[in-house]
């Protein structure tokens, strides 16, 4: 089939300009210098900058972009625009995947007509995230190439040539970052694209999406990545960095890391050979080979898990290679967090000590970790933990569920700022699974606890992967209360609209009604409240808690950060009058806004932090706060 | 004194909501207007407001923003116990730190916590681990300014153009403020204030 090509394209040859950009910005940019029209995705840190920019070049009407109400639909979505011959990306953060996956092995089969790149983008150290897991797994699992670039210029330099080979094959791609790339800054020459870049496609019917007999599209899969290895284009993701002096030593390491291993070689004084690959799947064996056997020693620097170690051990045992292997045990590298270089010393040592000497490669014992809440032991430093914002609104609705709940409760919550209330001292919620697990769990946990359970879901997350939780509680009158903090935004990310948000100015958007959804559910109980309203609200926590059965108890309050942005005049900050002050601690301890702190026995609120929203007003049981 | 062509290795160290990233951005942007090589990186966690916010620069050099503590040439601090926590990393030697005078009083009931620094400990500690250090004046800084408003991450732009080794001049120093702060003409106004009285305070220790 052909398809009409209407994006002008070039490779990425054309360089016109010099800017700083940070990595998820180059994303934006190869997106436009390869032409693509369509683009979808589900707002997740670290890859949330490549959709708040998408979403202004839609606004510019340069290209289509769409915040999905989750990354499956947005997978959906963009994998139709490919189907129908245009070019498409979408983009979501590591765990989004999971999501989209149902929809992503399926499309893997089909392939694509016009070029489809799935940008995942990984959360090492778990910054913003409840795993870290490596998408670099993916690309075996799925059958689809997964490209690595390590910085800035190199995001924009492979986007289109990903875009070449997954129309030429006709297969989906992945572009795999991670906090690093995404949130690394650098000088980037490019070629500003100022076309709009149409989205308009033709869907063209083909008996292999509807036969059955899918395992010939699986068959068809592996001939293409046969060869997909065999491109001329494929090999300009491997590169081979060569010290000048011949060398038996080999470090093979990957794109996402790379800047920071090719650093530290540097800092020891490593006189070997650098192998940086940014095509992780699949792997040319042939070319691996080739390199491999020409060295002693190879060793292994990869973040995360040894998934290069293991492809290239297999790759070295087939071709018979006589090497000495040293990967992520014999040179102590940690398998969690992100590598940064403090993390590779000990590595590096290894590297560059005589390989033969055992003495070098002795396990090194866990040290005798310091408590939880300390940084270091010199002065006790305490960790600088997450908090909700001063004047966050979800601070009113946790403060109402703890008066209500005391102890006796189980108290699922969920993905969001609201997840925030389980850190001291707020100290509301007993854990966050993912995205919807908070009200999936509970239900079970009601079930088998034999009694109510009070779950916690903001806005965004229960339109992503609430709603079907919801119905099974009402399908089988699971005993749960649904408190949705509803702030009409996707708030941890930075504010970007959610389906209900009523302050998106988007010609074709249509804010959703909240309430109208629970009850369409088929939920008989529902309460809709004020969360600034704090003391009324205690009451009517306890009633929602009564009720048998399933009941949702909406709290609205405004996300600050959004007010403070748009607010036109100065913020007035609040003062508690000491002469009224009791010195209870209610808002001290209980309400827990960090702008309120005790100094000289006093408590007092910070002026400088306040942002005079009013909670703690009406939290103070002597009107002492003004 | 290095020379202005080797690698200068700064680290920005603070809390959400203080700045730092752009900051690091109107180093960068300084860099790349003098034709310079810059990259740099931000670290920062869940929370919008708060939480601990790190950013790497490195100018001269294109590759990795990220270095080795024991490589830092330059801390810049906007928090106190933020910054003694990236000094303890240090073992090897003694960077020049640049200190916003600022301690965030914490709510100490974070888990009961009665072990809490006191503000003249870590004052203590970090001269200990600095091999220059340079304090900037908030308290003064901020009787310049009438509203709420007090960009302190400008102020500290300001007075890290007086230090020869990042060869931003104040004339360069100013068209940046004015670049990338300038868009609200009330805020730029404030902007372009702060940037004229930041290296007025600053001052060796």
């Amino acid at each position: 089939m052909s398809v009409k090509r209407k994006n002008k394209i070039d490779n990425g040859i054309a360089e016109t300009e010099e800017a700083l950009f940070m990595g998820n910005h180059a994303v934006v940019q190869g997106l436009l210098e390869a032409g693509v029209g369509f683009t979808a995705a589900y707002p997740g840190t670290p890859s949330t900058e490549i959709q708040v920019r998408l979403a202004k070049l839609h606004e510019k009407g340069q290209l289509y972009f769409e915040y999905s109400v989750n990354e499956k639909v947005a997978f959906e979505v963009s994998a139709a625009a490919a189907l129908s011959g245009v070019r498409s990306a979408v983009i979501m953060k590591h765990v989004g995947v999971n999501v989209a996956s149902d929809a992503m092995m399926a499309l893997a089969y089909f392939g694509v007509q016009g070029g489809m790149v799935i940008v995942a983008v990984d959360d090492p150290g778990c910054q913003s995230s409840q795993n870290e897991q490596d998408s670099r797994f993916w690309g075996k699992f799925a059958h689809i190439p997964v490209f690595e670039p390590s910085t800035p210029q190199e995001i924009r330099d492979f986007i289109p040539k990903i875009y070449d080979l997954s129309e030429k094959y006709n297969m989906l791609c992945m572009l795999r970052m991670t906090n690093f790339t995404s949130l690394s800054t650098g000088i980037v020459k490019h070629r500003p694209v100022e076309e709009k870049l149409s989205w308009n496609g033709e869907f063209v019917r083909e008996i292999k999406y509807q036969i059955p007999a899918r395992y010939l599209l699986h068959k068809g899969l592996h001939k293409s990545l046969k060869e997909l290895v065999k491109d001329p284009l494929f090999d300009e993701f491997i590169s081979l960095k060569e010290s000048s002096s011949s060398s038996e030593r080999l470090i093979i390491t990957h794109g996402a890391i790379y800047p920071i291993v090719e650093y530290m070689a540097e800092l020891y004084n490593f006189d070997g050979d650098i192998l940086k690959i940014g095509a992780i799947f699949p792997l040319n064996e042939e070319k691996i080979a080739e390199i491999v056997k020409k060295y002693k020693y190879v060793y292994f620097v990869e973040e995360l898990e040894p998934y290069l170690e293991t492809e290239i051990l297999a790759i070295i045992g087939r071709y018979n290679l006589n090497v000495t292997v040293l990967g992520k045990e014999k040179l102590q590298i940690p398998y969690e967090n992100s590598l940064r270089p403090d993390a590779l010393k000990e590595a590096f040592s290894r590297i560059v000590a005589d390989p033969n000497d055992d003495s070098v490669f002795y396990e090194i014992p866990d040290p005798s970790p310091l408590p939880k809440i300390f940084d270091s032991e010199e002065l006790l430093i305490p960790r600088t933990l997450p908090r909700l914002c001063d004047g966050c609104s979800h601070r009113g609705a946790f403060y109402s569920i703890k008066k209500a709940t005391g102890e006796d409760f189980i108290i699922p919550s969920d993905i969001g700022c609201y997840a925030l209330g389980q850190v001291q001292p707020v100290d509301v919620g007993d854990y966050w699974l993912c995205m919807g697990g908070g009200l999936g769990t509970a239900l079970g946990m009601s079930k088998v606890n034999g009694k109510k359970v009070i779950a916690i879901i903001g806005d965004g997350t229960f339109f992503h992967a609430g709603m079907p939780a919801l119905l099974d509680a009402v399908e089988y009158n699971h005993n749960i209360t649904l408190a949705i903090l509803d702030n009409s935004l996707t708030a941890m990310t930075g504010g970007q609209p959610s389906p209900s948000s009523t302050t998106w100015k988007r010609k074709d958007f249509n804010p959703i009604n909240l309430e109208e959804v629970v009850k369409g559910l088929g939920v008989k109980w529902i309460k809709s409240v004020q969360a600034i309203n704090v003391k009324e609200n205690v009451k009517i926590v306890k009633e929602a808690l009564e009720y048998q059965g399933p009941s949702v108890l909406i709290f609205k309050g405004e996300c600050i950060v959004n007010k403070l942005r748009n607010m036109k005049t100065p913020v007035k900050p609040l003062s508690i009058d000491q002469e009224l002050c009791t010195r209870c601690g209610n808002c001290l301890i209980d309400f827990a806004c960090p702008s309120i702190v005790k100094e000289d026995g006093r408590i007092i609120i910070k002026q400088d932090t306040c942002t005079g929203c009013g909670y703690c007003a009406m939290v103070c049981p002597v009107n002492a706060i003004k | 004194m290095k020379e202005n062509k080797e690698t200068v290795n700064i680290a920005f160290l603070g809390l959400g909501g203080q700045g730092i990233i752009t900051l690091a951005k109107m180093i960068a942007t300084s860099a790349l207007d003098t034709g310079k090589k810059v990259c740099y990186n931000e670290i920062h966690g869940l929370s919008q407001r708060g939480g601990s916010v790190q950013s790497f620069l490195r100018l001269n050099e294109e590759s990795s923003p990220l270095f080795a503590s024991s490589d830092v040439d330059i801390v810049v601090g906007l928090e106190k116990m933020e910054t003694l926590r990236y000094l303890y990393g240090i073992k090897e030697q003694k960077p020049k730190v640049i200190l916003l005078d600022y301690f965030e009083i914490r709510n100490t009931n974070y888990f009961g916590l009665e072990v809490f620094p006191e503000e003249e400990e870590i004052d203590k500690e970090i001269k200990e681990r600095a091999e220059e250090l340079y304090i900037f004046d908030r308290e003064n800084f901020k009787k310049q300014f009438k509203g709420n408003f007090i960009p302190y991450n400008v102020g500290i732009f300001s007075a890290l153009t007086t230090f020869e080794e990042l060869g931003i001049t104040e004339e360069i120093g100013e068209k940046i403020v004015k670049k990338l702060l300038g868009k609200n003409i009330l805020l730029s106004q404030v902007n372009k204030k702060a940037f004229k009285e930041g290296k007025k305070w600053i001052k060796k220790i």
